[in-house]
């Protein structure tokens, strides 16, 4: 059995008016300091390799998707997040995504996703603000979800370093 | 000047005075966020105009345009007059607030302070009493269980400190010998005849202050909400204006306090070491004494804990209510030895 042992109080403190008159004046030094929350729209958040944001798909120089649709994102997916339907293709990769969705009420970003992918096809950007209209809005498409690999770049060596044990460097 | 009608006159006082107490209220308003969020490292509203300052101005567009919504099984008479008799009390008892000595404009004298009555604190007590009713109808015709909790409190609680919240002016109408705030002002001319510099007066105005918190239910004796418990209290079942018409009698409760606050212990128009000042100086004087003990709701309010429910029945009965008899009769002894008023 638990016994709480409450402390004695002393006379000024059970005439409970100078501990009033003592918080008083610890609200009135406070009321002085600078404020520590941050003006959000103004002030964004701070960004870094480790931001883990919104998923998004490689667009490699060539200017091709990364992506061969080979389904492991979409099964690693906890959210059921992601839809892939894949078809051929005559760059020579055989397999592209026809389609890709992302629906991004879903997606939880927990970066299984990119984890997952073999081609290194899928990162998480930085990219933090999600917000819009219609739910039909937030159902993100193959061209919603591309970005030019130079935008990810930090993103991508910072996972290659998080998991150089095992990875090559490409 | 000579050649107004007396008429003008009065609705320009009553003009001026009582838009101030709405304009303080819309202040307060603003005031409260603010200062909470300067106590807790926050900014506060700060996006509608500079620095926020029109925020009073939107949140009553919106108040306006909101949605009103009546409970199915609310007395809706009541329910709608509930948040007009809550706010009509105080915004009665600005009245008899002198706000200033007598003012000279044009070679003519005019008294600031909308009705000179001789019985002005018993005008404000009765008047100011009858506030909790709208409290309590309010709670009572939402048919909810958690308002009408909220509307039972208030009335517990008023009954209790209102015994203390007069018998603690009282003290004050002994000393300065009139009903009359004009004479308990013109009482403390200068600064060594304040009421507060008497050990009485300290006393009675630590017993009026903590009451007053309890009359306009403000933390920390804000029972009559109590948003843990009560989810909002008395105006669970409120929406739109008739919420903000509870809001606004609640600030304009708290202003008349402030103000009779600064008009019985500290002088009201009184300036300090300048018996003979300039009127407008006075109201000045005035205005900053009132707007200190505002700033006091506010601060107290966002420093202290609420209490428990017994605890503030016993702070009020078995506390304030035989410290404020003890003054009572201190201050009878006390005129009684020095012949002094």
């Amino acid at each position: 059995m638990v016994v709480v042992q409450r402390k004695e109080l002393t006379l000024l403190e059970r005439l409970y008016l100078p501990e009033v008159v003592r918080g008083l004046s610890i609200t009135f030094r406070k009321f002085f300091e600078k404020p520590i929350t941050r003006q959000y729209p103004e002030q964004p958040l701070p960004k870094d390799a480790v931001t883990r944001g919104q998923p998004r798909l490689v667009v490699k120089d060539d200017g091709n998707i990364a992506c061969v649709a080979c389904g492991m994102c979409e099964v690693a997916c906890p959210a059921y997040a992601i839809t892939i339907d894949g078809g051929e293709t005559d760059r020579g990769i055989e397999r592209e995504p026809k389609r890709f969705d992302i629906d991004m009420l879903r997606c939880i970003l927990c970066g299984f996703c990119e984890e997952a992918c073999p081609k290194d096809a899928i990162f998480m950007s930085d990219e933090l603000e999600l917000a819009d209209f219609s739910r039909a809005a937030l159902l993100y498409d193959i061209e919603k979800l591309k970005r030019p690999k130079s935008t990810l770049q930090k993103r991508i060596d910072y996972v290659y370093k998080l998991n150089n044990r095992w990875r090559r460097a490409p | 000047m000579q050649d107004v009608p007396e008429l003008v006159i009065w609705i320009a006082k009553i003009v001026l005075i009582f838009g101030g107490m709405i304009a303080t209220a819309a202040i307060m308003s603003l005031a409260e966020r603010k200062v909470s969020a300067w106590m807790q490292y926050r900014y506060g509203p700060n996006r509608v105009g500079p620095f926020g300052l029109l925020q009073p101005l939107a949140d009553g567009v919106k108040f306006i345009f909101k949605e009103e919504l009546i409970p199915a099984g609310a007395n809706k008479l009541l329910f709608r007059l509930a948040p007009a008799l809550a706010a009509m009390p105080s915004m009665l008892t600005i009245a008899v607030i002198p706000i200033g000595t007598t003012a000279v404009i044009g070679g003519r004298e005019i008294p600031l302070g909308i009705a000179q009555l001789d019985i002005g604190i018993m005008y404000m007590l009765a008047i100011g009493g009858l506030g909790v009713y709208g409290v309590i109808l309010g709670g009572w015709a939402s048919n909810s269980k958690y308002s009408m909790l909220g509307g039972l409190r208030a009335a517990a609680q008023m009954i209790s400190y209102e015994l203390t919240l007069i018998l603690s002016i009282l003290a004050i109408v002994a000393l300065s010998g009139s009903l009359d705030l004009n004479e308990i002002v013109a009482s403390q001319r200068e600064i060594g005849d304040w009421n507060i510099c008497t050990p009485m007066g300290v006393l009675a105005f630590v017993l009026f202050t903590i009451a007053s918190f309890a009359e306009t239910n403000r933390h920390p004796f804000d029972f009559a909400e109590c948003e843990p418990e009560l989810v909002g209290g008395f105006h669970t079942e409120y929406s739109a204006m008739r919420f903000a018409l509870y809001f606004i009698g609640e600030y304009c409760a708290m202003t008349v306090m402030s103000s009779l606050n600064a008009t019985l212990f500290f002088g009201g128009p009184s300036v300090p070491f300048m018996p003979d000042a300039h009127w407008a100086l006075g109201v000045l004087a005035f205005l900053i004494k009132a707007g200190f003990f505002l700033f006091l709701f506010i601060w107290v309010r966002w420093t202290l804990p609420r209490l428990r429910f017994d605890q503030l029945m016993r702070l009020g009965w078995r506390v304030m209510l035989p410290l404020a008899l003890f003054n009572l009769l201190a201050t009878g002894a006390w005129i009684a030895f020095t012949g002094d008023h």
